[in-house]
């Protein structure tokens, strides 16, 4: 049988998959691998096992991962230059890869086509990427020069409005003119890197020092994520930088522990998808919806398995995907929070929200919770928090997956279009119905209420929920409201 | 002036199973500590035992995030 040594003097003791597990989670605290991950070498190590965890993983593409790996070896090799290579790589990253959804890059190149001088899509993309630059600068500057201004002083707000005048604008030219091709690439490469440049404008209100030019070219991180940014911006960054080399060296082997746990999760991931769908014959709930609404429905039994499988499965593509991108964070020196920390222990709505996409509900929170709970009703508390919710998990959640899909615009009847987003209204008026009278309700369960009402029954009344619930999160217009609703019904026998 | 703002953020450290044991620099909501439902009661606190008017445009959560921040709002002119 294999040995390990401890540090207790020497002693070789038998090696146990459970002293193993104990040793790699204690990495982070355990003195010897803190040494080794300060050294030149040691930091190698780990970078390089990190690549290996995000390689072997197949969930970033090969290019991705080549940016990651460069990105990172780089920072190992030239701490001293970090925010330098940060910047470097994800404004590289943001010239090649300006849009978080496929949708926005086929009306790109849907839209480069229509312009017969233009030798390349790549033109036109590079051309709104250079003007999104430039108008982020020019806000940011815009903002600290007349900082007094009640624009400046609201710039979520101010920037929403000038993302909506842009749109405005793009639906008011002619299609098929110049005017309207460049229109449209402005509007989605912008509302790509609007949250962050929406960061970074708060910040700048703050004690945050970094340069102007510095958050305009942190628009898209190399990191990649969706619109709402894994690690907000520069300025929340830097409130988590390792400043000395041993906290350097901790939140690298956290990077490690983390980007290994990815990668178990990933493999958990294929095991469960196979299971699920290959073994047992359950299908995606989007067909099982779909089957339905086309009269041809499956068997109830499918259609649970569908929707329970489907919950399990989202949640594991979350984690993997959150875990993968944090890990990268660390591995450039932000000690930074998950993004997502075991969901299926949340006892409330709320605190599932918190657990499950950390940096979404973030987002929510600072850009529509706080300001509507910092001004309005503050004279009746649970009006108070109601809309505050209702602001954010309703009215920002919607706005934040409306705005996203307004490529749907480009081409069509606009009325039309607009009945795709009946579902993501529906969705995100139910959740924050469901949050509301989860913070209203109040009553914390308590472990001396017993191990069933502790543990058991508020578990299940929040999964029950959030499964439900995503039979309505769909913006891709396919089965519409009443489809789904007459889905949800019939998995009771209605 | 400290002392009760601290000792209300230990309560809500507690109260979330976290140690309570923090400096007054240590960042309580933007480092994960403390969640937004958290910052709620905090934030109501601060207007209903401090007086603090937190309806400013200027208002975003890192106001709030360490006990030198707290002292420093709640040590302003209403």
């Amino acid at each position: 049988m294999s040995t390990v040594e401890f540090a207790n003097g020497g002693e070789r003791t038998p090696l146990s998959p459970i002293k193993l597990r104990k040793a790699w989670l204690g990495i982070d605290q355990n003195d010897r691998a803190i040494e080794f991950a300060s050294s030149q070498m040691g930091a190698f190590a780990v970078c390089l096992a990190v690549i290996a965890a995000l390689g072997l993983s197949f969930q970033l593409s090969f290019s991705a991962l080549g940016l990651v790996s460069v990105s990172l070896l780089a920072m190992v090799a030239l701490p001293s230059h970090r925010l330098l290579i940060l910047s470097g790589a994800s404004l590289f990253y943001f010239a090649l890869r300006p849009f978080r959804i496929d949708g926005w890059s086929q009306l790109l190149r849907a839209q480069a086509e229509a312009i017969s001088f233009l030798p390349h899509p790549l033109v036109l993309q590079f051309g709104a990427v250079g003007i999104v630059l430039a108008l982020s600068l020019l806000f940011l500057l815009w903002q600290k020069k007349y900082s007094h201004a009640t624009a400046a002083k609201r710039p979520v707000l101010t920037l929403c409005l000038l993302w909506g005048a842009m749109l405005l604008a793009a639906l008011l030219t002619t299609t098929g003119s110049l005017m309207n091709s460049i229109m449209w690439s402005v509007v989605g490469v912008s509302i790509s890197s609007l949250w962050i440049l929406a960061y970074s404008a708060v910040d700048a209100k703050g004690k945050d020092q970094t340069s102007s030019v510095s958050r305009a070219v942190f628009l898209r991180p190399f990191w990649g994520g969706s619109a709402a940014p894994i690690g907000k911006s520069y300025g929340y960054l830097n409130r988590f930088a390792a400043k000395t080399d041993d906290e350097l060296a901790v939140t690298r082997l956290k990077a490690l522990k983390l980007a290994v746990w990815a990668l178990l999760l990933t493999a958990v991931l294929k095991i469960v998808t196979y299971v699920a769908y290959d073994v047992i014959g359950l299908t995606e709930l989007q067909t099982a919806i779909l089957a339905h609404a086309n009269g041809s429905a499956l068997p109830s039994s499918v259609n649970w398995g569908s929707l329970i499988a489907n919950y399990l499965i989202d949640l594991l593509i979350i984690s993997v995907w959150g875990h993968f991108i944090v890990s990268i964070v660390r591995m450039c020196g932000y000690r930074i929070p998950r993004n997502t920390v075991n969901p299926l222990a949340s006892r409330t709505l709320a605190e599932f929200w918190n657990r499950y996409f950390f940096y979404f509900k973030e987002l929510l929170v600072d850009f529509f919770f706080y300001p509507a709970f910092t001004k309005f009703f503050k004279k009746n508390l649970k009006l108070r928090i109601a809309f505050a919710t209702l602001c954010a998990a309703g009215l920002g959640n919607f706005m934040y997956h409306f705005m996203r899909e307004t490529y749907v615009f480009a081409e069509g009847d606009l009325l039309e279009k607009f009945t795709i987003f009946q579902s993501a209204a529906f969705y995100s008026l139910a959740l924050a119905a469901g949050l509301i009278v989860s913070q209203w309700r109040g009553k914390k369960v308590a472990p001396e209420d017993g191990f069933f009402n502790y543990h058991v029954w508020p578990r299940v009344n929040v999964i029950a929920f959030f499964c439900f619930l995503k039979i309505f999160d769909d913006i891709s217009g396919q089965g519409s409201l009443s489809e789904r609703a007459s889905f949800a019904v019939s998995l009771f026998g209605v | 002036m400290t002392q009760p703002i601290r000792d209300f953020v230990s309560n809500l450290l507690t109260e979330r199973g976290k140690p309570a044991e923090f400096s007054d620099s240590d960042a309580l909501f933007t480092s994960g500590l403390l969640d937004s439902l958290a910052a709620t009661e905090l934030m109501l606190h601060l207007e209903s035992d401090h007086g603090v008017d937190l309806a400013d445009a200027d208002f975003d959560i890192s106001m709030l995030d360490t006990i030198n921040d707290l002292s420093g709002l709640v040590s302003q002119p209403a």
